[in-house]
């Protein structure tokens, strides 16, 4: 792997940077910018006007084939792309996990037309999509579903209940898998679908998380009718069509592409944080406790630089993983170890700002003296569901444990 | 510049000839006898590895080398910290002919090089004094002018390898200013003159030997000073640079192959009726195990190449590198013994060799803390 070919790289970040000054919401990134409160209406449409810009610059689908809506762009492209995104804290756009994992799954087992009808429209942000998967009884268990689809004539019959849904207020389309023959061992028991959330028979609620936000939600589905044409992959092989929608949402979607320059995992997570940490140095310098700069505590300096080194690691063994898909000799199971680093240490991140703050550290959004509107504490907050989403830390450890050093299973 | 991580198919070829030389060669059989063994260094293994070509790897081949580069070294390294190798290979090459390569002159580089390359001579170290650590102002061993020479009087600690040593590259101070860095000059001593007295430090990791040294009165030619009289805290500076790439190399090789013992242990030992690699909570610490090394690989691959490419961010890349392969180094090879119950608490097991020479590691050229607060020097120097 070649980071180096510097004036080609550096001559396509400039074309993004300079992409970005014009194309970024007006006053992105001052003070002066107010952003749409989250998981709002506005902030939908701004997600979803980003999307588009960026797709009619030629900005998403990297490894998507052109047929597809994609762009077939190389991959190192992707990692600058994503880079400088992250850099400047975009909205949310086609980068984003769902997106990613739905073309994933769309990718390795829809049928032509079905690639043809979905994906471009996710890439230009026409279409949201969600993830059907989780249930009250099948979390980490997830071959566990209760949910159940029968067939009737040309359509199955839905019936059942999802939970810890992301982005589902706003999907027009889902992900879901379902249980179709109660009789079939475990791992064969399940089929795929996709559907169309304006169907009847489907409604969906808010879930209200320790943030205080409704970020996921819960679906349920009452005799809900889905056409046979939009299962996804072979009737009983639902398990396997789900794991290839895991390993895409693990990988961070990008997955090759996105690991070959080191930021594999959750897309541009990665360079967010390394980009963190010159914030977490200069909130450091400039906080005093007990009479002096935080930054001058030999303790809380070596903590932060711990933090810096960790993510540094990251990037380089996204690089080296990204070798590794190349050459063929990597298994995939890697996402995990990425996924796990980068979730935990976002957590310790968050801790550390928050240690930093100090008693501002209680100061929610709404209140006039919180630090950075609150942000901070949200994110402090918000990144204790990072190392459950997304297969827990716990999960992960069992992947990398059984999969790549082949312990056996209990 | 092309950082380039993972290896070249030349690359390969010399870890796995590396691999399979040092599983012959360096079984730990023999790793326990020169445990035993007064001066820790056998003369015909050193020959085998001049055939080799390895004390040349990245010498000139006008200088009897094989023009082979920094992250060859380091491949070969890892091999080394792999199988725990004793002997003067990484004090000779690494704290001594490097800097000789890289700051000595023509004169000096005909002399030394050619000899080290063909395991004619071993060289070492000797830097550190009664603070142990490497720093301008604990360097108090004088070196004074008598005509075309110096005499050099005082007391070295922690010197590597001094047993084995024909020369010995010894920082003295020549003159004293109010900034210590200056007044530093490294001498080439032959280790074998009148007034060099030589005492064993009874050191935890025994593959790497470790020796008090006294010299009284021991003459040296100022044509054997290595970059410049008064220059040689430079000369210092960028002799831990390397070396603490090449320790995390050996850091990195000796975690991998704790880890795989470890995870071959799990795969057979069995309690309550089965093997313990079954029970989750295990599972979970080879596998953090496995992730701090695949990690510290990452590290120390980068720091590797930085110091090949010369590249600008080469004191970071090995600050980054060596602090984060010293912590990992000490969970693994303590997992290592954990996870192995009794049996990895006997002097018998091999474990301890690799729990102790990764401590070596660790502390010598500065430890993880030492590291960060540089780091952390040049984050806060980056954000201006």
């Amino acid at each position: 792997m070649v980071t180096g070919e510097a004036e080609q790289t550096e001559a396509f970040r400039k074309e993004v940077r300079d992409w970005l000054i014009a194309n970024l919401p007006e006053k992105w990134g001052t003070p002066e910018y107010v952003a749409p409160e989250r998981f709002s209406q506005e902030a939908q449409d701004l997600g979803i006007s980003w999307t588009k810009r960026l797709y009619e610059a030629g900005y998403t689908g990297f490894n998507v084939p052109k047929e597809y809506g994609g762009i077939e762009r190389p991959g190192w492209q992707q990692a600058i792309l994503l880079e400088e995104l992250s850099r400047r804290g975009t909205p949310p756009g086609p980068q984003s996990l769902g997106q990613l994992m739905v073309i994933g799954t769309l990718m390795g087992w829809a049928s032509e037309e079905q690639k043809k009808r979905f994906i471009p429209k996710i890439l230009s942000g026409e279409e949201s999509w969600c993830e059907g998967f989780s249930e009250p009884n099948a979390g980490s268990d997830l071959a566990n579903v209760q949910t159940t689809a029968v067939r009737d004539g040309d359509e199955w019959v839905v019936n059942g209940q999802k939970c810890w849904t992301s982005m589902w207020k706003f999907a027009d389309w889902s992900l879901l898998v379902t249980k179709t023959d109660p009789n079939a061992p475990r791992h064969r028991n399940l089929t795929y679908f996709i559907f169309d959330t304006t169907t009847p028979g489907f409604s969906r609620r808010p879930l209200q998380q320790m943030t205080g936000e409704s970020e996921f939600g819960e679906m349920f589905f009452d005799d809900m009718r889905v056409p046979h044409e939009n299962m996804i992959g072979e009737e009983g092989r639902g398990w396997y069509v789900a794991m290839t929608t895991l390993a895409a949402e693990r990988s961070g979607g990008g997955g090759a592409a996105a690991a070959a320059m080191g930021l594999s995992g959750y897309g541009g997570l990665i360079v967010r944080t390394l980009g963190g940490v010159d914030s977490l140095i200069e909130l450091a310098k400039k906080t005093k406790r007990y009479g002096k700069s935080l930054w001058d505590d030999v303790t809380f300096r070596q903590r932060i630089v711990q933090i810096a080194i960790e993510n540094q690691a990251s990037r380089y063994y996204g690089t080296r993983l990204g070798i590794a898909m190349r050459k063929g000799t990597a298994s995939g199971n890697e996402a995990s170890i990425a996924k796990n680093s980068q979730a935990e240490q976002r957590k310790r991140q968050g801790d550390m700002v928050m240690e930093i703050i100090g008693a501002y550290s209680q100061l929610m959004r709404g209140d006039p003296r919180a630090i950075d509107g609150g942000e901070q504490v949200y994110n402090m907050i918000r990144s204790r569901g990072a190392t459950i989403e997304m297969g827990t830390s716990e999960i992960n450890r069992n992947i990398i444990a059984e999969r790549i050093l082949g312990l056996p299973r209990a | 510049m092309a950082i380039e991580l993972g290896l070249k198919e030349e690359q390969e070829m010399l870890k796995t000839m590396a691999r399979d030389f040092l599983a012959n060669e360096c079984p730990k059989t023999f790793v326990r006898q020169m445990m035993d063994d007064e001066v820790g260094h056998s003369p015909e293994l050193w020959k085998k590895m001049a055939d080799l070509g390895w004390q040349g790897l990245v010498f000139p081949e006008e200088l009897g080398g094989s023009a082979m580069n920094f992250r060859d070294l380091c491949i070969l390294s890892e091999e080394m910290g792999r199988a725990v190798l004793p002997g003067p290979f990484y004090s000779t090459v690494v704290l001594v002919g490097l800097p000789i390569q890289d700051f000595g002159t023509e004169e000096q580089k005909q002399e030394f090089l050619p000899k080290i390359a063909s395991g004619e001579i071993a060289c070492t170290l000797a830097a550190l004094e009664e603070s142990g650590d490497l720093w301008a102002e604990d360097i108090s061993v004088k070196a004074l002018q008598r005509g075309d020479e110096y005499v050099i009087n005082g007391t070295k600690l922690f010197v590597t390898d001094a047993r084995a040593a024909d020369y010995m590259l010894v920082a003295a101070r020549t003159k004293r200013t109010s900034n210590p860095e200056e007044g530093i000059t490294l001498f080439m001593v032959n280790a074998k003159e009148w007034g060099i007295y030589i005492q064993n430090m009874n050191v935890m990791d025994l593959t790497r030997k470790q020796y008090e040294v006294r010299f009284t009165n021991v003459p040296v030619s100022s044509k054997n000073i290595i970059g410049g009289l008064n220059e040689g805290w430079a000369v210092l500076q960028q002799i831990a640079l390397k070396a603490s790439a090449v320790l995390s190399a050996e850091m990195v090789g000796a975690g991998e192959m704790v880890t795989e013992m470890t995870v071959d242990y799990m795969k057979e030992r069995v309690q309550f009726g089965v093997v313990i690699g079954t029970f989750q909570a295990l599972k979970h610490r080879a596998a953090d195990m496995h992730v701090l090394m695949e990690y510290s690989r990452s590290l120390m691959e980068w720091a590797a190449e930085c110091v090949k490419e010369d590249h600008p961010d080469t004191e970071m890349a090995v600050a980054m590198a060596k602090s984060y392969c010293g912590d990992a180094i000490k969970f693994v090879t303590d997992a290592g013994v954990q996870l192995h119950g009794g049996i990895g608490f006997t002097w018998d097991h091999d474990m301890h060799l690799y729990f102790k020479r990764g401590r070596y590691n660790d502390t010598t050229f500065g430890d993880s803390n030492y590291y960060k607060e540089l780091i952390a020097n040049r984050l806060e120097a980056n954000l201006i």
